[in-house]
């Protein structure tokens, strides 16, 4: 258990919640070598403030939802989600998607969309909300991330995106205090 | 003792905004009522935040605020917003209400400024003469307006130059310069400023659609392209639709008739002020002032022989609805929206989607409105097909992403590895009919956290929408196979939004009491005092966006107003001196 335990602290999750929701954001968006996933990105500690915060009226939900799962994996292979190997996690994420795409109001599918929606937010959504770590999600895409502007020259066809020096909200702020003193 | 003014204006936007400036700089005093904030610049210094603006709709009322309800005929159940959205509570804030405070919509608008046609003016009798009366939608309430394009031409005019456009005309008194619309309506003048920095992703979309034979114009926007009137030109950043802006560059009552109204000293401006109804005589002839309620819960009547209701269409609606005024069944009729047809294409070229605005980008108007092309899908109305290759954040590119992808795992990382930068879009806007079963009320058992009832739209596709959205569907899907895409999709025909900005008709202009709320100046018929103006007043709606007209029927309005005070107003109201004060 100390060896797992959170690297950073928790707002709302308790540990194994944060393993689980780590390890199904991994799965949702997968660490490849060189190529970082939503465990490098920190999307566990994006989901996690925003339920401490503004998404905290999904509270409830997520403690269903995660229970839920919880079930599913003890049942289909007698281990929490986060104990589970990767092709296991693999197969019961299938599941999930193949559930939320024959019922739109089976409840673990919706769970596993909404948790894909959060992963996703936390992945590419400016670093300030604690998810995005070293800019990993925009670097995958070549999304320039929050820029003041973009020269003529930059509007030009042809111009290669991952060449332009990717800036968060908090360097906006750098560039404003800079600019006033 | 009851405060009093002039006039009072309820909901400083888009329309609002103007008309609070055209009064005020001719002597009015003006109480504006507010129901949101008015926001500084020092609010939206950084505004590059997908989460906030767009995920999380910062500026933007949303459903706990403003409840909006929906069902699809009289027979069912409304839902509450957002109900496209599921228990997510996500969904993309801009298929709901505009933002509130002061500018309204236009704080944060794409900012697509497009006159309206001369047809759209005479909807009814152009689809009788191309396609006979008898071709006319079946229960339609689809009507001629009681004015023309000849009779706005000025206002959009001014418009244009008093709140900052840029583009480049067509027809200026019938000259065609090359590379503009040829089917641009006659124009008295050109815009003041040439277009914004065009996308790289539009080029290629422009070179497709001439070889085709179209004819692509650059979108005329409510955007500076250069510095104008002290206001700087756009710097292209990229989190446009849906977010404020950072360098006031795009065209909002906020930075541009606000300002100049507060500079009169006679606009009493109070945001945080939510009016939950317009007061009248005992007989209900005369309008008498508004109650309000202010940020600490505190209720006032204040008293005015002008009340000017400003609000977004369907909250001037909930505000005549509330207060008993039915204008005999037609306040809330006629209600229209429209449907976007949203197609997407992977290019085999980089778009670089998150340059720019949302428009900076090209449109054709080959097949808009009475030159639809003939067809067997019995579609009567055309539109513009519109480019859209900027302002695309990596979160809004997930929601769009082709629907035939993996949501998860290598597959879903690798397309937005390789195709993110690759996107583009295209869109039309195509008519939706007004019918009696198309209309809103309030909601029997919703209500806002001061009771209010909230609005209740009842409102469902018609074949005639869903047949549009594929006849343009495929105009697109030829643009795209011309431009080489290595994938196309498109969104539903019958998409599950109903409320998207773009919400008008439900307080309907005419000179009928019978059929209409309101004269073409906006006063409410039968209640002397009373105006309502906005995106209510449309009697049909074509495929263009709707803010140009109407901020030109404010601006009608307010000479209207003006004529009724005794006063004159022309273009150039503000002085040099104050001008400075605005920037």
């Amino acid at each position: 258990m100390s060896s797992d335990f959170p690297t950073e602290p928790l707002l709302f999750f308790n540990s194994a919640e944060a393993r689980t929701v780590d390890a199904l954001a991994a799965q949702i968006i997968p660490s490849e070598a060189d190529s970082p996933g939503a465990h490098e990105a920190g999307v566990v500690f994006y989901i996690d403030r925003a339920l401490a915060g503004f998404m905290r009226d999904l509270r409830p939900l997520y403690r269903r939802g995660l229970q839920t799962l919880s079930d599913l994996s003890n049942k289909s292979f007698g281990a929490e989600f986060s104990a589970l190997s990767d092709e296991q996690q693999r197969q019961l994420v299938e599941t999930l998607d193949a559930r939320a795409k024959a019922d739109p109001d089976d409840f673990a599918g919706q769970f596993f969309r909404i948790i894909g929606e959060h992963t996703v937010q936390g992945f590419f959504g400016d670093p300030a909300y604690g998810g995005n770590r070293d800019v990993v999600g925009w670097k995958l895409v070549g999304f320039p991330g929050a820029q003041w502007g973009y020269t003529a020259e930059q509007m030009q066809p042809g111009v290669d995106a991952r060449r332009i020096p990717i800036s968060t909200v908090a360097d906006l702020y750098a560039r404003i205090r800079k600019v006033s003193s | 003792m009851k405060e009093k003014f002039d006039v009072i204006i309820v909901g400083l936007g888009a329309s609002g905004g103007i008309i609070a400036e055209q009064l005020t700089a001719a002597g009015v005093r003006v109480l504006g009522l507010e129901k949101g904030a008015d926001y500084t610049q020092d609010d939206f210094a950084v505004k590059q935040d997908e989460l906030r603006y767009y995920q999380r709709g910062a500026i933007v009322s949303g459903g706990t605020v403003d409840p909006v309800t929906w069902r699809a005929d009289n027979k069912s159940v409304a839902r509450l917003f957002p109900w496209s959205a599921g228990v997510l509570g996500s969904d993309e804030p801009l298929y709901g209400m505009p933002a509130i405070g002061v500018g309204g919509g236009t704080l944060h608008w794409a900012g697509a400024a497009y006159r309206f046609r001369e047809a759209d003016f005479r909807m009814r009798s152009a689809i009788a003469e191309r396609f006979g009366e008898s071709s006319l939608p079946e229960g339609s309430t689809v009507a001629d307006w009681p004015i023309s394009y000849a009779d706005l031409e000025p206002y959009y005019e001014k418009a244009e130059w008093e709140q900052g456009y840029s583009g480049s005309a067509g027809n200026i008194k019938g000259q065609f310069a090359p590379g503009t619309n040829p089917f641009d309506p006659p124009r008295n003048r050109d815009f003041p400023m040439p277009p914004v920095q065009q996308c790289p992703g539009d080029v290629p979309w422009v070179a497709a659609t001439e070889r085709l034979g179209m004819h692509p114009f650059r979108q005329p926007l409510a955007m500076n392209s250069v510095e104008y009137k002290g206001r700087p030109a756009c710097v292209n950043c990229g989190f446009c639709h849906g977010y404020p802006c950072h360098v006031a560059a795009r065209s909002s009552t906020h930075v541009t008739s606000v300002p100049a109204a507060k500079l009169t000293g006679n606009l009493d401006l109070r945001p945080h002020s939510r009016v939950i109804q317009v007061n009248r005589t005992p007989d209900g002839k005369r309008v008498i002032g508004v109650t309000y309620v202010d940020s600490a819960d505190e209720t006032h009547e204040v008293e005015a022989p002008i009340v000017i209701l400003s609000a977004y269409a369907l909250e001037n609606a909930r505000l005549m609805l509330v207060s008993g005024i039915t204008g005999r069944g037609q306040v809330g009729a006629n209600f229209m929206t429209h449907n976007f047809g949203w197609f997407a294409s992977i290019l085999p070229e980089a778009t670089n989607p998150f340059l720019g605005t949302f428009n900076a980008s090209s449109a054709i108007d080959d097949f808009t409105s009475e030159m639809v092309p003939d067809n067997d899908l019995g579609v009567l109305w055309g539109s513009p097909v519109i480019s859209v290759t900027g302002d695309l954040q990596p979160i809004e590119a997930f929601h769009l992403m082709n629907p035939g992808v993996q949501k998860y795992g290598l597959e879903f990382k690798h397309w937005m590895r390789d195709n993110y930068t690759h996107m583009h879009r295209m869109y039309s806007q195509t008519t939706n009919f007004p019918y009696p079963r198309h209309y809103v009320d309030l909601d029997p058992s919703i209500k806002d956290r001061l009771g209010v009832p909230a609005i209740r739209i009842t409102h469902e596709w018609e074949d005639h929408d869903a047949n549009s959205v594929e006849l343009f569907g495929g105009i697109k899907r030829r643009i795209a196979q011309e431009m080489g895409a290595k994938e196309t999709w498109m969104d539903s025909s019958r998409p599950p939004y109903h409320l998207s900005t773009h919400d008008v008709g439900v307080h309907r202009m005419g000179y009928d009491p019978e059929t209409s709320v309101t004269d073409p100046f906006g006063a409410v018929h039968d209640i002397d005092g009373l105006y309502a103006v906005g995106g209510g007043s449309f009697v049909s709606y074509g495929g263009y966006n709707p803010t140009e007209t109407i901020q030109a029927l404010a601006y009608l309005s307010a000479e209207h107003l003006l004529e009724r005070w005794g006063c004159a107003v022309g273009l150039g109201t503000r002085t040099p001196e104050n001008e400075r004060h605005v920037l």
